[in-house]
């Protein structure tokens, strides 16, 4: 029962977060609602505004929100989905709901860094404080990002409970956050049928679902990465989609500049992502991006500010490496196999990888304009996983070996675009 | 076939695909959640974990939770470390890979007191002294092949430690005891000026090594000097041994008198050592200056030259050299 509380924080709060900024599906509204809770907190956390007081302004902001918009009746438009796909996305979620509830933690990262971060965060109240500052603990990966830690300090704060089973609901929340946002938006961006499959799909992908290392029943970061990557993604597909409404559009770019934003602050890999997106969002948004890049920025900004505060701890500078790269280029080949090698190991993947590359030749014939728009994505993002490869200080093998099928999970929105994409053409 | 069967073709293989490795895995969580569900959330950790979390759950219980621990691990096992730390939480937790690296740590006022090893298996409290002799039994003694004495029964070792040095200095005296007598060899150690005695027994044509001989006798880290007796006549060596750069000097056998030290270079560090082995007063002269001594009295004094030294006492010389190494001046 401890850990009811957790779970009714998780549910309760991170929706209501996400309301602050307008009404918006479940799902998106819980991503929504974690990225600007930990953003919030981080930005506060670094101007030193104290969190708690940071914190209880977010809670009155969403309650106040969610009720004035419950007054209002606006709800956001509903869409009917095949029963037979829909019990198929909720059938591993009271699987995974029952093993969450009862089995502990038992993960590298989660323990190692990011539930320590929160433990820490929630206990000094400060993202700066003697454990950051190594005064009393190692600095190990010290200068990760800490958008999740945050939710997570949040949760631990308000259950009174440092236990790392308060925190399993909210990864589990995350994967269903994220299974809801790609039913709705690619629902309503190719076809209701095709939303509600490819979100069954992806929560029978075993890296997402049952996998020990990156999984919903981790503490890793990847599974958000992945998710605020999807919001930012479908914000661009969005904005291409002629049957897109005016008024989502109106604040497309905003939006799209807050998910880039929570990508910069939950994890390494998400500056380059951010960077790419914006890239990419660039031909589609054209002048509004700057809107985007400069709320990307603030948050870019904020973190470099935080980690001048801060010593670093043993994780690696790639831009220092990079200049590396000419003498490593015995790494080249291994970097350039190591996601082929990854998108065919069928314990992780099925035949996921397989179904999306047919899926993307067939949809560059039907649907160019989409296809080249997600195709593009995933090709710019791996490749720059394949750069920080070439150029790591690390055995190129083995870092392949416990990141690349992570980092094959951040892709994941624009793969299940380009098989719901197929699906339309047919 | 029409290509929206085709799709559906397409997708139901896919499908398929993904829930035949996700299926039986997600069973076998669910199976293995409702072994667990019956025990209390702790005990869940335990069997999940097994003894290593049985070791942390343990040391939590010995800690109060404000008490900062020195997490010292190896490089193999530096996983179990950070796992430490995250489970030892709120206690605040400094890692340090190696012995040495804690010693290093000498000037670091946040160098906590209480320590804790972290390997692969478990994790439990230590002191200090306590890890020093695991590292040290663990390891290989500097001498593989002593030189042993003539039979004797009784031996007088001028310099008995069990002490660090500047990192990795770590002097021990490596002892062997040969007994080729056809009965049993019972042997009375003495560690002097602190008076502490222990017996051991040696059974016959048998060979006993101690890698750490004070700290395995006497269970403390000092330097004196050392009496050995013998019931029966024994083979012995005793090295001064510095582990941590691999060097030793075997031990004269100090039980008589002698005072002359032979010039020899002097580097830093260099001690004069006086002892008096005998059960009565005497007098060491130090360049004209006569200091009385009592009855197994250990005097050290460092020194920049070598002194006259002269009594009814036994006065040896220790320098280091640059490298490290200690050089024993003896008398003759």
């Amino acid at each position: 029962m401890a850990a009811m509380i957790g779970l009714a924080v998780t549910l309760i709060l991170f929706p209501l977060a996400g309301c602050t900024l307008g009404r918006r599906s479940i799902g998106e509204a819980f991503l929504f609602g974690a990225g600007l809770t930990g953003s919030v907190l981080f930005i506060a956390g670094v101007v030193h505004v104290p969190l708690v007081i940071a914190m209880v302004l977010i809670l009155i902001w969403g309650v106040g929100t969610a009720v004035w918009q419950l007054r209002r009746g606006s709800r956001p438009p509903s869409m009917s989905y095949p029963r037979l796909a829909t019990m198929l996305m909720v059938l591993p979620f009271i699987a995974l709901t029952f093993v969450a509830a009862i089995t502990p933690l038992n993960d590298f990262d989660g323990r190692a860094f990011w539930v320590l971060k929160a433990k820490e965060i929630a206990r000094e109240r400060a993202i700066d404080g003697p454990s950051f500052k190594a005064v009393t603990l190692d600095p190990r990966k010290n200068h990760y990002p800490i958008l999740i830690p945050l939710d997570g300090a949040v949760i631990l704060g308000i259950a009174h409970d440092f236990d790392d089973r308060q925190l399993r609901w909210f990864y589990l929340g995350v994967l269903a956050a994220l299974a809801l946002l790609v039913r709705e938006r690619i629902g309503r961006l190719v076809s209701p049928p095709a939303g509600a499959w490819c979100a069954a799909l992806l929560v029978w992908i075993p890296q997402f679902s049952v996998e020990a290392e990156g999984g919903a029943l981790s503490a890793y970061n990847d599974l958000a990465i992945a998710a605020f990557a999807a919001g930012a993604f479908f914000e661009v597909a969005e904005e291409v989609s002629p049957s897109a409404t005016a008024k989502r559009r109106d604040f497309g770019a905003i939006r799209f500049g807050l998910w880039l934003a929570f990508l910069v602050l939950t994890k390494s890999e998400g500056l380059p992502f951010a960077m790419v997106f914006l890239a990419v969002g660039a031909f589609v948004f054209r002048k509004r991006i700057t809107s985007s890049a400069i709320v990307a920025g603030i948050a870019a900004v904020a973190l470099f500010i935080w980690r001048t505060r801060i010593p670093p701890g043993d994780e690696e500078d790639i831009l220092r490496l990079l200049p590396t790269i000419p003498q490593k280029l015995h790494n080249v080949r291994a970097a350039l196999t190591a996601f082929p090698r990854h998108m065919l190991l069928m314990p992780h993947w099925g035949l996921f990888w397989i179904a999306v590359i047919i899926a993307a030749a067939l949809a560059l014939r039907n649907d160019q304009r989409n296809a080249t728009l997600a195709i593009s994505v995933i090709a710019a993002m791996l490749a720059v996983y394949v750069l920080v490869y070439v150029a790591t200080a690390w055995v190129v093998a083995d870092l392949i070996a416990v990141t690349a099928d992570r980092l094959l999970m951040h892709v994941i929105a624009p793969s299940l675009f380009l098989l719901a994409l197929n699906a339309r053409s047919r | 076939m029409s290509g929206r069967w085709l799709t559906r073709i397409a997708a139901a293989l896919l499908f398929v695909s993904l829930a035949a490795s996700t299926l039986p895995r997600l069973i076998a969580l669910v199976n293995d959640a409702r072994t667990l569900l019956p025990l209390p959330y702790e005990a869940r950790r335990e069997r999940q974990m097994g003894p290593w979390y049985v070791s942390i759950e343990k040391l939590r219980r010995e800690l109060p939770p404000n008490e900062p621990v020195a997490l010292i691990t190896t490089r193999r096992d530096i996983d179990s470390a950070a796992f430490a730390n995250y489970y030892l939480f709120p206690r605040h937790t400094k890692l340090f890979i190696g012995r040495n690296s804690y010693r290093n740590a000498a000037y670091d006022p946040t160098k906590p007191k209480t320590i804790a090893v972290a390997t692969g298996n478990h994790v439990e409290r230590i002191t200090y002294d306590g890890l020093r002799d695991r590292e040290l039994r663990s390891g290989t003694r500097v001498v593989s092949a002593p030189e042993l004495s003539e039979p004797s029964t009784t031996f007088v070792l001028p310099l008995a430690a069990s002490l660090d040095g500047p990192p990795p200095g770590t002097f021990v005296i490596e002892a062997t005891l040969a007994n080729p007598n056809p009965v049993p060899a019972e042997v009375r150690v003495t560690f002097w000026p602190k008076g502490l005695r222990r017996t051991i027994v040696i059974p016959p044509r048998t060979t006993t090594t101690y890698y750490d001989f004070v700290y395995q006798l006497f269970a403390i880290m000092n330097s004196g000097w050392m009496r050995v007796e013998s019931s029966q006549p024994l083979r012995a060596a005793f090295y001064f041994a510095n582990r941590g750069r691999g060097d030793a000097t075997l031990m004269p056998n100090a039980a008589a008198d002698a005072t002359r030290i032979a010039p020899a270079p002097l580097h830093r560090d260099t001690k004069l050592f006086v002892i008096n082995p005998k059960e009565t007063r005497a007098t060491v002269i130090l360049n004209g200056e006569s200091i009385p001594l009592d009855p197994h009295a250990f005097l050290s004094r460092p020194i920049e030259t070598l002194p006259a030294v002269s009594g009814n006492v036994y006065a040896f010389v220790t320098t280091r050299e640059l490298n490290g190494r200690t050089d024993f001046v003896w008398p003759q």
